[in-house]
């Protein structure tokens, strides 16, 4: 099956990823499917959950940190600024803090506490979860194409969900028995009413947006995954263990898309002997990855002639994968 | 933190025996199981700050993202928290 048919099969499907090591194309993929789907008439928002994100380099337009930025009809990218993304989060808790007690600041302890965990470094990928959550929730684009973070970040972005999950379970579950002796205190004393746990409910606005998110990562029907791989042996054998690992977050693995084939026409021209190399190398590992992903491969790109940066390579990419 | 409850007028004659009735009836039955209780309820509230915000003790937790948004709710709390977590054990502990 192509990528085409990938699409034109599951009309329902709403998220697509594009994940694979570093620098196989991720992004150049995300830009390609995202413009061939904004031409076909679906309004589709490409962004980025990398901090070291490219869409400013390769739609050659400064869109970081500027919310959902207009590409062309139909399309728009979005690059998060984590930072300010932290700051402003920041800002929104000392406020609480100061508006709940009437301080005038914020108690020392506290606000060294704020920094500290800040400067963790899961703080990062923490606020830019949170704010993929957001983005996504609004629900106002027909399509989402996350352009993700090479292999082994994208696993912690995954696997995230899930132990925000297990971890705001516990603590709710903790925060729900404390309400019962809350409420048997007050039956014992015969007071009406106990006053309503503002954590209890900050909790499960949290659990709330982490399912949002984890449902969208496992969902088989909305969303689809697709390893970007070039025929090269660590590649080949790194993206099998990465996809092993997918599949143990049960993230629906649409395919694989095989980056930077040698033109075939090079074979039966007379080339140097590196180049000559290079295609029997090349061959080889085509072979393997026919052989171990066989069906799965949903797609063979060419290394093009230039790198793909501006529109109308874009577009010329998005006709070789999409036809 | 929550306004301390109101407290109920003291009602006279016969009306007011039935109220100081009660309150010894309590006393009796339900003191125990109510200071018990809330010690407990206490104790529970110690040990969600200790899994929630770790960090202001050396603790790592994980994730420091969404603790941050429980913060507010816990800032009367935390210093009553610390001197629980840091203070050393003894005897006294088991008396009182």
């Amino acid at each position: 099956m192509s990528l085409k048919d990938v699409f034109l099969q599951n009309p329902n499907r709403r998220y697509i990823m594009f994940g694979g090591k570093g620098g196989l194309g991720k992004t150049t993929f995300s830009a390609a499917t995202a413009y061939w789907l904004a031409s076909q008439g679906h309004k589709v928002l490409v962004f980025s959950v990398d901090p070291q994100a490219s869409l400013t380099d390769i739609f050659q337009k400064d869109i970081f940190g500027k919310g959902a930025v207009p590409i062309m009809q139909n399309l728009w990218a979005q690059e998060i600024d984590a930072d300010s993304h932290i700051k402003n989060y920041q800002g929104e808790i000392r406020k609480k803090i100061l508006d709940m007690y009437g301080f005038d600041k914020v108690p020392d302890e506290i606000e060294d506490y704020i920094q500290a965990a800040s400067a963790e470094p899961a703080m990062e990928e923490s606020a830019i979860f949170d704010a993929v959550v957001d983005i996504v929730v609004k629900g106002d684009y027909d399509y989402y194409i996350y352009d993700l973070v090479p292999l082994g970040h994208a696993l912690y972005y995954l696997s995230m969900a899930k132990v925000y999950d297990e971890w705001i379970n516990k603590i709710t579950k903790l925060r729900e028995e404390m309400r019962e002796y809350e409420t048997m205190v007050s039956r014992i004393k015969r007071e009406k009413e106990t006053d309503e746990d503002k954590i209890l409910t900050e909790l499960q606005y949290i659990k709330g947006r982490i399912n949002a998110s984890s449902s969208i990562l496992t969902d088989k029907e909305k969303t689809a995954f697709f390893f970007v791989v070039v025929p090269e042996e660590m590649i080949i054998l790194d993206t099998q263990k990465a996809a092993e690992l997918f599949a143990k977050f049960d993230v629906p693995i649409a395919g694989y898309v095989v980056n930077r084939v040698l033109p075939d026409e090079l074979r039966h021209q007379e080339v140097p002997a590196y180049l000559k190399n290079r295609l029997a190398m090349q061959g080889g590992y085509l072979e393997k990855i026919k052989t171990t992903l066989g069906a799965q491969v949903r797609g063979y790109v060419p290394e093009m002639e230039r790198d793909v940066t501006g529109l109308a390579m874009i577009e010329k990419l998005a006709k070789i994968m999409y036809g | 933190m929550p306004d301390p409850k109101p407290k109920k007028e003291k009602r006279g004659g016969f009306l007011g025996f039935v109220d100081n009735l009660q309150e010894i009836m309590y006393g009796m039955a339900a003191h125990d199981m109510s200071r018990y209780a809330i010690r407990t309820r206490a104790s529970m509230e110690h040990l969600f700050i200790l899994i929630t915000m770790g960090d202001l003790i050396g603790v790592p937790i994980l994730p420091p993202y969404y603790s941050l948004r429980l913060l507010p709710y816990v800032v009367p709390n935390i210093a009553t928290w610390k001197r629980r977590m840091l203070r050393e054990k003894d005897i006294s502990d088991a008396m009182f």
